[in-house]
């Protein structure tokens, strides 16, 4: 399995990498509905000429990306494999301490879009003062090193599991 | 700390230093132990008469399993009557211990065992237990055996906290001590299930573990405890059953005390190992997000060019 994930990953990533540069091809795009007012367009749908094809990247059926791109804004879903119990809520902890960070991460949005584990909300504003490409790279690494993590962590608890079973076991004997 | 210990630190390190000859001061000292016990020692009457008391919860079931017996065993001519709102107390007279060191260190590490003694008493029934049926059943062959040899001895049940139990029961071949253990959250259940699923594997994977109590669990009560009161049936995954089944090997006289000790402290240790996995995790996700935080921070550009000057230190200024 090892080996058919590393190499179904490099794709999935180059595709979601290219696709998400794509969308994110946004400009300044004041409110048409309120004056002096200036939203993220895919947040506020006010309008359906606003949006762009949403587009969905599965890697598998339990892993995707789902980009919706709109004139001003666009708003990445990323849904993080979880092949068993403990996966699932080592995902839904780490998500959850993530969103509790959103201030600080500027394009993290603070509630994933139904279905999906962790979304981001990238703005003109945001693009304007950060470097593209570089807000490109962050989601493709966060993308890498999640599994990575949940993986690492799962590992360390089988491990630390297997430690204190055999240690609490030993002094029978 | 891998190991938790079986005597209360807290109690040990105040009694080596009462112990050790220092002048006399007044004690009044709450201390609480796992599974809600609680311990008060305090100086009533003179500075040098410690009075120790313990509660815990279960106390009178534990008098029913012969918890005074044992608790005299180990404290005989110490024990005075309970003071208010405890259920045991030791009175120790600084000013007549006993004279080698030796005995006084043994003294100290008696009492700290105070709770260990106290839970230990239903464990030391059952082994007699044992030893008599497996006696008897020597005697027979596996048909002939009468019934109740077969079966084995009563279901002891010490609820020794809220909502969670201990079951002991000893058959002619082995005492099977179950603990039933609940847990709160989503979280601690699936790390629970993990860690027990490590405790059921350890035996069959490991050579040297061969001769360990046998371990099992399930979620709904086991066959041993049918017709055991005020078992709850909720089929939610929150109560989980640990099953140890000690064999003759475990219950020697010789390998008794130590097991004893060692299966008592099994919810403590395996609930302690559970937090602390959560508590490795959550650092470890703080130090991911700095990480992430980082990464995002290069999509930053630098700051624009600082303002340059001339080697004589004039600036340059654009005109406006």
């Amino acid at each position: 399995m090892g080996d058919d994930c590393s190499t179904s990953l490099r794709p999935y990533l180059q595709c979601v990498r290219s696709s998400l540069s794509a969308a994110l091809a946004i400009s300044n795009f004041a409110s048409q509905t309120s004056e002096r007012h200036n939203v993220p367009e895919i947040e506020a749908a006010s309008s359906p000429e606003l949006l762009l094809n949403p587009l969905v990247i599965s890697r598998n059926s339990d892993e995707r990306t789902f980009i919706e791109p709109s004139v001003n804004s666009v708003r990445v879903s990323l849904k993080v494999k979880q092949a068993d119990e403990i996966e699932h809520i080592l995902v839904h902890k780490f998500a959850r301490f993530l969103t509790q960070r959103a201030d600080a991460f500027l394009i993290l949005r603070r509630k994933p879009v139904e279905g999906y584990d962790i979304s981001f909300l990238i703005t003109n504003f945001h693009t304007e003062a950060m470097l593209k490409h570089k807000i490109v790279d962050f989601v493709i690494e966060f993308m890498e090193e999640v599994d990575k993590e949940i993986s690492e962590m799962k590992l360390f608890l089988n491990a630390r599991a297997r430690f204190v079973a055999e240690s609490f076991l030993t002094p029978f004997d | 700390m891998l190991l938790l210990d079986y005597h209360n630190v807290l109690i040990h390190s105040l009694l080596t230093e009462r112990f050790s000859g220092s002048t006399p001061v007044s004690i009044d000292q709450i201390v609480s132990d796992f599974d809600g016990v609680t311990f008060h020692l305090s100086t009533p009457e003179s500075k040098t008469k410690i009075l120790i008391s313990i509660q815990v919860k279960c106390f009178r079931e534990l008098v029913q399993y012969g918890a005074q017996q044992v608790l005299e065993r180990e404290y005989g001519p110490y024990i005075v009557d309970p003071e208010p709102g405890y259920d045991f107390s030791v009175l120790i007279d600084l000013e007549n211990l006993p004279a080698e060191q030796e005995a006084k260190d043994d003294l100290i590490t008696r009492l700290a065992l105070m709770k260990r003694n106290a839970m230990a008493a239903p464990f030391e029934r059952a082994f007699d237990e044992f030893a008599k049926l497996s006696e008897e059943a020597s005697r027979y062959t596996t048909e002939s055996a009468p019934q109740g040899v077969k079966e084995g001895g009563e279901v002891m049940a010490i609820h020794y906290r809220e909502e969670e139990a201990i079951y002991i029961k000893a058959s002619h071949d082995r005492v099977t001590v179950i603990f039933s253990t609940v847990f709160r959250e989503e979280t601690d259940r699936i790390f629970g299930k993990v860690f027990l699923q490590e405790f059921v594997d350890a035996r069959r994977r490991v050579l040297t573990l061969q001769n360990a109590p046998q371990v099992l669990f399930r979620n709904d009560p086991p066959l041993e405890l049918a017709g055991v009161p005020g078992l709850q049936n909720v089929n939610d995954g929150t109560l989980s059953y640990v099953t140890f089944v000690l064999f003759p090997r475990h219950l020697t006289p010789h390998r008794r005390y130590e097991n004893i000790s060692h299966i008592q402290i099994f919810r403590d240790y395996f609930h302690y190992h559970i937090k602390a996995s959560k508590a490795y995790i959550h650092t470890r996700m703080r130090k991911r997000t700095a990480d992430f935080l980082q990464v995002l921070n290069r999509a930053r550009p630098e700051n624009e060019e600082r303002e340059r000057k001339t080697a004589s230190g004039r600036t340059f200024r654009v005109q406006g």
